[in-house]
């Protein structure tokens, strides 16, 4: 039983990084809208607060005073459960990314993560599993045709490129030998070349794309799609329910993209500079993280949606044998002795 | 009857009329025409109508179709180049000293000038030389505006008081470019039938001094209707601005009663239909006096009033239709009342061997037949003594009566007043708006027995029900009760 | 008939991710591009004498009468039935004026038959854009909020008779 300043400690922590996290999800809202005026040519939000920063906020305040509206056929109970199981799964993952190494907070000698167990990779494959039933039960419950096509679509497609992105973790921890996230980032210390996307370049690229179909995100939109699904899983959903999925959503988007920058840009390592201090580490990896956000955003706003059939067969026709092929290809390797001890 | 050829139909004319009045029947196309006018004597001064005529083997000829008698064999054509040229070049010349203020002019877009200008003018005018000035707003008494600029001297109005209202007043005066239409040593018109002149100008010289600047003709929706001050029932057009009021008041063609005319009395008379004082929905006699009641209310009142023993009078307006007065009727015989309808004193000095009858109660003849009677305005108080129950019906009904008649009523009398106004009188217990006669169907009969029909020329105010409807819901009513009775 | 043959795409379009780094590189160029957004109530509309605003009532040289004779020609011209006029006389030489002329500016489809109708210079499209009330009632403007001087209709006019001017020499107003 840890002493009450540890306790406190951690308490402490774990309010900072959700708060975090929460912050970056209502700044990505901003971001998506920003990046895709820029894109565009056009300026964005700009009227709420200096160059439209409390943008979110003041759209925070409109979800909660938007009427809520339950539609009469719909499953009472799973249709309130379905927004909260797409939010807590993206929430859950956030505990074992570790933001930055060791760190003294009143003299409690820690690390700047929530939870350090050591088999944090398969801890994070199994939750990021979970988040599927948000969008299931939201679409199945919501007793729509869209909703449900779209639930449908979201589920064959998560099932599909988990199946990759499973595989393409697999081949990092094969040649790590860890399942701890920490062992895998501190694996990639030292110099720029040490990182894993030089290792393992495909499983980088697989796991790249598996990220988009997992977040539900363009081109890979398929539990929206709005041509064809009104709005899919969430055509019913009003208010903060609605919000909430979205928070899902950014909150996944970071997640995966926080899960990118450690298995495949040493985390929070700063390269040539083994032992910098913890904010230089935090600063690291979220320079590394905002890479990728961005590059959820650009995506989105170049890239036209794929058909579900042209989906389905990417994923399993293509990904999943390359991943396959990687995973053996490390595993003959790892064998061989190739990375060491 | 003479066989003649109009644009290569063969057709019988009628030779006692000229040739235009043949033309305009059979000719698809119009000849256009001026100074000629149907109940007019033809003098073919403006020459507007000219047309091809070949006879026999002589080379064809442009003539004057109003002033060309009709011959047997005559070969006419209306749409030949020669006669279109001769029409287009009478238009320059009419055109010539015509002035261009169709935008301020009332006649425009009635206007026969601009019509056949649009239809075959040469859309532009040559002449360099100013145009004549004259007087522009010259008053031919109380009736009617003289533009001595915008006339182009075809005599109509002139012949108008020669031929129909036999008594001359006008006449062209001056001559060449200086003529003018004048009354007689300037003396104002007078007669009652000053308004005709108006109506038969071809362009805007002469209008009326009541219609200048009210509404622009293309505004008006044409109801025909039948015309109610007297018991002529001249065939009418009420003309109604943006579907509320009522502007004017003009004659509508009937062989039977009065041809293309109609009298100023009957022309002006429309103020009434533009009234804002209307009784409207239902009112019953309250703690407080009248207060307004529902319709259906005011039925069951009416009713159950009719229902009672005694002494009961239905008094009707003599604007009453035949329909309505039907309907009253057979409220009489239900109720056991007495049916009377009032007649109101003769406009002796408006009667004239012309239209005017002197008799200011459209529908006497057909409210006879119908089997009321009448009684003079001036007897209906002595009439009404001793009555139990008296309900007035129809248009102004109260205003014949009188107000000071109805006020003086003794209270033993229970008065319902269905009328277009209200009026106060401690007798009354129940009031009804009803239609008044622009706002209603029905038929009047005529004093020579031609039915005339009305027509709803507007809506009538809110809350205002037919009273058709109003007198049939009381008639049910007391169909209701009599079952239950029984 | 005509068949369309689909491409056929090379190894490196089939690869999919060259193209789509191309395409990223694309729009992220994007973002340095010049902005073309107008901040509308701060910067305002550009107008110029083609701009066909709401249409107003020019007065003539004295600022007081309008040019108006309420002929109602543009009355009748106007395909949305937005302008009321009632007529009366006055003493001028011209014996018309009117008594009444509204525009119901929330039936105004801005279109400008009414400016083409006029024969008396009387109704022109002016460049005010802007319309925002809170009634329905006070959208329906009448002379008073018509009414503008000529100079400020000035520009319009002289494009008007720019553009209609061989119509206009063709047949001369008297």
């Amino acid at each position: 039983m840890p002493d009450s300043t540890t306790l406190l400690v951690w308490l402490l922590k774990a309010g900072l990084i959700y708060g975090g996290m929460l912050g970056v999800a209502a700044g990505m809202t901003l971001a998506e809208r920003k990046v895709s005026a820029w894109i565009q040519w056009r300026i964005g939000p700009n009227r709420v607060g200096p160059f439209g920063t409390l943008q979110p906020i003041a759209d925070g305040i409109k979800f909660f005073f938007k009427e809520e509206v339950v539609p009469r056929d719909a499953n009472p109970v799973l249709f309130r459960l379905a927004p909260m199981l797409a939010a807590v799964p993206a929430m859950l993952t956030v505990a074992v990314i570790p933001f930055a190494g060791d760190i003294s907070i009143a003299g409690v000698q820690t690390t700047l993560s929530i939870a350090d167990i050591d088999m944090s990779a398969l801890y994070v494959v199994a939750i990021g599993g979970l988040g599927v039933y948000g969008v299931i039960l939201g679409g199945w419950s919501s007793n729509s045709k869209y909703s449900l096509l779209g639930g449908l679509r979201a589920s064959a497609q998560m099932v599909s490129y988990e199946l990759s992105m499973i595989l393409a973790i697999l081949s990092i921890v094969v040649m790590s030998g860890s399942l701890d996230l920490r062992e895998i980032v501190a694996g990639q210390a030292g110099a720029i070349w040490q990182w894993n996307i030089w290792s393992q370049p495909l499983a980088f690229v697989l796991f790249l794309v598996a990220t988009f179909a997992e977040t539900n995100r363009h081109p890979f939109d398929f539990a929206e799609c709005e041509p064809e699904l009104v709005g899919g899983f969430h055509t019913e959903y009003s208010s903060m329910k609605f919000a909430l999925f979205f928070l899902g959503e950014y909150c996944a988007m970071f997640v995966m993209a926080s899960l990118t920058t450690t298995f495949f840009l040493g985390g929070s390592e700063v390269p040539f500079w083994a032992d910098a201090p913890w904010f230089v580490q935090l600063g690291a990896f979220a320079a590394k993280t905002s890479l990728f956000l961005f590059l959820f955003l650009l995506v989105r706003w170049t890239l036209p949606r794929f058909r579900f059939d042209q989906l389905m067969a990417i994923g399993w026709k293509v990904m999943l044998p390359l991943a396959l092929a990687n995973v053996f290809l490390t595993g003959a390797l790892a064998s061989l002795g190739v990375y060491g001890s | 009857m003479t066989k003649i050829t109009i644009n290569g139909r063969e057709v019988e004319a009628d030779p006692k009329r000229p040739l235009i009045a043949a033309c305009h029947e059979h000719a698809e196309e119009l000849v256009p025409m001026y100074c000629y006018h149907p109940g007019l004597t033809p003098v073919g001064s403006c020459r507007i109508c000219q047309v091809e005529v070949k006879m026999g083997e002589m080379p064809p000829r442009v003539v004057v179709a109003c002033r060309t008698p009709v011959s047997e064999g005559m070969v006419v054509n209306t749409e030949a180049p020669g006669a279109h040229d001769a029409r287009r070049q009478c238009l320059e010349f009419l055109l010539k000293n015509h002035p261009l203020d169709c935008p301020i002019c009332d006649k425009a877009g009635e206007c026969d000038l601009q019509d056949y200008s649009f239809s075959e003018g040469q859309g532009e005018g040559r002449s360099v030389e100013p145009r004549r000035k004259l007087e522009k707003r010259k008053s031919l008494g109380d009736t009617i505006l003289l533009d001595q600029e915008r006339c182009i001297l075809c005599s109509r109005c002139v012949r108008f008081y020669e031929d129909v209202a036999k008594q001359p007043q006008l006449t062209v005066a001056g001559l060449g470019s200086r003529s003018v239409i004048s009354t007689f040593a300037d003396r104002p018109l007078h007669g009652n039938y000053q308004g005709n002149i108006a109506d038969i100008c071809p362009v805007g010289a002469l209008t009326l001094k009541k219609f200048r600047f009210q509404a622009r003709v293309w505004n008006l929706d044409k109801h025909p209707s039948t015309c109610g001050e007297c018991s002529r029932g001249c065939s009418i057009s009420i003309e109604v601005l943006r579907r509320r009021e009522v502007k004017r008041v003009r004659p509508r063609y009937d062989k039977d009663k009065n041809k293309w005319w109609m009298c100023d009395h009957g022309r002006f008379a429309f103020d009434r239909f533009n009234a804002d004082d209307r009784l409207v929905g239902g009112f019953l006699r309250g703690a407080q006096g009248l207060e307004p009641k529902s319709l259906e209310r005011v039925f069951d009142d009416l009713a159950e009033n009719l229902r009672r023993k005694g002494e009961h009078v239905l008094l009707v307006s003599p604007w009453l239709t035949v329909e309505e007065g039907e309907l009253v009727r057979d409220l009489a015989q239900a109720t056991g009342a007495t049916t009377r309808f009032v007649s109101p004193a003769a406009d002796t000095d408006l009667r004239d061997d012309f239209l005017h009858t002197g008799d200011p109660c459209p529908n006497r003849r057909g409210l006879t037949e119908l089997g009321f009677e009448a009684v003079e305005a001036a007897d209906v108080s002595t009439m009404l003594a001793g009555a139990t129950c008296v309900v007035l019906v129809g248009e102004s009904v109260g205003e014949l009566v009188t107000p000071e008649a109805l006020a003086a009523l003794p209270r033993s009398i229970r008065l319902f007043l269905l009328d277009t106004r209200a009026y106060a009188a401690p007798a009354l217990r129940g009031a009804l708006g009803v239609p008044d006669a622009s706002e209603r169907t029905g038929t009047w009969i005529n004093v020579d027995g031609h039915p005339g029909r009305l027509a709803i020329a507007k809506a009538a105010p809110d809350g205002v029900p037919p009273l058709e409807r109003s007198l049939r819901a009381v008639q049910e009513r007391l169909d209701a009760g009599a079952e239950v009775r029984a | 008939m005509v068949i369309v043959k689909r491409k056929e795409l090379s190894l490196m379009e089939r690869l999919f991710l060259p193209e789509i780094v191309r395409a990223l590189s694309h729009s992220f160029r994007a973002i340095f591009q010049p902005k073309i957004t107008r901040q509308y109530p701060e910067e305002g509309l550009p107008t110029n004498e083609v701009t066909r605003g709401q249409p107003r009532l020019t007065l003539l040289e004295d600022n007081e009468t309008l040019a108006c004779v309420s002929c109602g020609l543009c009355e009748v011209a106007c395909p949305a039935y937005a302008i009321t006029i009632d007529g009366q006389e006055t003493d001028r030489f011209i014996e018309r004026e009117p008594e009444r002329f509204e525009i119901d500016m929330l039936r105004c489809i801005l279109c400008g038959f009414c400016e083409e109708a006029c024969p008396k210079d009387a109704i022109f499209m002016s460049d005010e854009l802007e319309l925002a009330d809170f009634t329905r009632a006070a959208l329906v403007y009448d002379i008073d909020k018509l009414k503008r001087p000529k100079a400020a209709l000035q520009k319009r006019i002289d494009y008007f008779y720019k553009v209609n001017d061989r119509w206009r020499k063709s047949s001369s107003t008297s």
